[in-house]
């Protein structure tokens, strides 16, 4: 089957290789790479490589007006869109010194809690699929679309759903819909047990999972990680307790730890957080009733806004973490500059960088997707 | 919280010179340094007020004054409060120092800084492309880069007309926006 002029190539004798681990493989979350350097199974060196997905969103909304960037902030993550309107939105109602009603925080929290259940069942699905329990995947991605759902009847889009807008939300709630979103939850929390079963406390996970990936809380705080993978090393540090926004002062809700710091111990922080969020929700559902008033301030002309000059930065806590918002205004109609700081920006690349090496190859795919990078906010 | 951050407030204007503070919110201050004051202001916040979370350096291009702002954001685990330290350079010759012997994340923003504006960080561990690999452009983040107009000289524009269009327009439907309607984009003057 040679052909005629083949030559073996005689290469020096070393066992070591060089492999390109995506941008288009299963193991990867999203259009990512990295390039890695392998002595026979055995990591020796790993460099994240991205870039696939820049859209110039940055560029793209000093060239916008500030309501227009509306549309284009929710793309930027795509398992977890509706933090990035809402830390959007709350730099510009900083800037222009907009009172947000009551009504609207409320709702606000909602759909926040809302997208943070859909993006774990998400990620717990492909989490799964890496170590071949496809099962937890097909289940992971049905019951998000349960969520997805419940945004499409509110919101009008089922992933970006463009709902939040500088001063409030887009438009009040359906009649009945709180029901169903109650519905929804006692279905998704009927269904845990079944998860823990089938995933969590399966050996398949748990003996992959284990001593993969681990990071010390010494190291998490050095390398900037925050979210679940910094509350998986046992620090209990949540932007929602500890740098209030919205409403979640007045809210319970628990900060999940684990000691840990592998594979692991991320993967259940994010279980237990999703019962929080579930309890969240619930919290609205019951005081939404009793919350009367409009849903949002009222703001000029969209077309014609001029927003006043200054800048600030605000942060939210979003399914992977810290995500940021630095907003300048000159005081002009289209913002002078718009700085996202995604959360994933640390994880998926200096922290995977890390991780992987001295891992085996097959534990890459299980290291990323236990960091829940997402490539999208890495390159925006 | 408020007391520990006017206990440190009081020790950062005694030993900078040319610093000023502004308290923006509870949570909030603002700091304006001289460039070469910076690593002197962020290892004593680090060292003495605990703030040693780099959550993001931001970087603005103020063409019309011919700087570059950097804006360094520290958060405290233990004071809950946010630090943003700005300065300004020149824009020409863009060089300004890296802080990744202070802050490791400091790597990834100074890396997408050079990226994006051309600055660059001496002693930053690796200032390769990393998003824009096939790039062999101006920075594009830099104000003076017009992207519309760097599409007009260097690429052409096709006419989209599919035969299904035609065959819709022909029933008299599709949507089709002639120019002079155009409410906002692409408009020429």
């Amino acid at each position: 089957m040679r052909p005629e002029n083949y030559e073996a190539q005689r290469q020096p004798p070393s066992n070591e290789f060089e492999l390109n681990f995506g941008p288009n493989h299963p193991g990867i979350e999203g259009n990512y790479a990295l390039k890695v350097k392998l002595h026979g199974d055995v990591v020796l060196e790993a460099q994240a490589d991205g870039g696939y997905l820049h859209r110039g969103f940055e560029k793209l909304m000093e060239q916008r007006l500030w309501i227009q960037n509306i549309a284009l902030v929710p793309r930027i993550c795509v398992p977890d869109p509706s933090p990035m309107e809402l830390c959007y939105s709350m730099a510009v109602e900083q800037l222009c010194g907009l009172h947000v009603p009551q009504r609207a925080n409320w709702i606000r929290v909602m759909q926040l809690e809302l997208s943070r259940i859909a993006a774990h069942l998400f990620t717990f699905g492909g989490h799964a699929a890496t170590t071949g329990m496809y099962s937890t995947m097909y289940w992971g991605v049905a019951d998000r679309d349960l969520v997805l759902d419940l945004f499409e009847e509110f919101t009008g889009g089922r992933v970006y759903s463009i709902y939040n807008i500088p001063g409030g939300v887009r438009r009040e709630l359906p009649s009945g819909f709180l029901q169903r979103v109650s519905e929804t939850l006692d279905y998704i929390e009927s269904r845990l047990p079944d998860y823990d079963n089938l995933f969590f406390k399966n050996q398949v996970f748990v003996k992959r999972a284990k001593d993969v990936g681990v990071m010390t809380q010494e190291q998490a705080l050095a390398w900037g990680v925050t979210g679940p993978n910094l509350r998986a090393t046992g620090l209990a540090f949540d932007v929602r307790r500890d740098d209030p926004y919205l409403i979640y002062d007045q809210l319970e809700f628990e900060i999940p730890t684990e000691e840990s710091g592998d594979a692991w111990a991320r993967t259940l922080v994010r279980r237990h957080e999703l019962m929080e969020s579930i309890r969240i929700v619930r919290q609205v559902v019951e005081a939404l009733p009793d919350i009367h008033g409009p849903i949002r301030a009222p703001i000029p002309n969209p077309l014609a806004w001029n927003v006043p000059a200054g800048e600030t930065y605000t942060r939210v806590e979003s399914s992977k973490g810290e995500l940021c918002y630095y907003v300048v205004s000159d005081g002009g109609p289209k913002p002078y500059r718009v700085h996202v700081r995604g959360p994933s920006s640390m994880h998926a690349v200096q922290v995977l960088e890390k991780l992987s090496v001295g891992s085996r190859i097959e534990d890459i795919a299980q290291t990323m997707f236990s960091l829940d990078a997402c490539p999208p906010e890495v390159d925006r | 919280m408020s007391k520990q951050i006017t206990h440190w407030l009081d020790d950062l204007l005694a030993e900078i010179e040319g610093i000023v503070v502004r308290r923006k919110s509870s949570r909030r201050v603002r700091v304006d340094v001289p460039a070469d004051a910076l690593p002197a202001l962020l290892e004593l916040l680090q060292g003495r007020a605990g703030y040693i979370h780099l959550s993001a350096i931001s970087c603005v291009d103020w063409i019309k004054e011919d700087e570059f702002e950097l804006v360094y954001h520290v958060w405290s685990y233990e004071s809950h409060s946010l630090v943003s330290a700005h300065i300004r350079i020149a824009r020409e010759p863009g060089v300004y120092l890296s802080v990744y012997d202070l802050y490791q994340p400091a790597a990834f923003f100074e890396r997408d800084i050079h990226e994006m504006y051309g600055i660059h960080f001496e002693g930053s561990p690796n200032m390769e492309k990393f998003i824009l690999t096939e790039w062999d452009g101006p920075p594009p983040m830099r104000k003076e880069f017009d992207s519309e107009a760097y599409i007009n000289e260097h690429l052409s524009w096709q006419e989209y007309n599919p035969e299904w269009l035609q065959e819709l327009v022909a029933e008299g439907g599709g949507v089709i926006i002639p120019p002079e309607e155009q409410r906002f984009s692409q408009k020429k003057k």
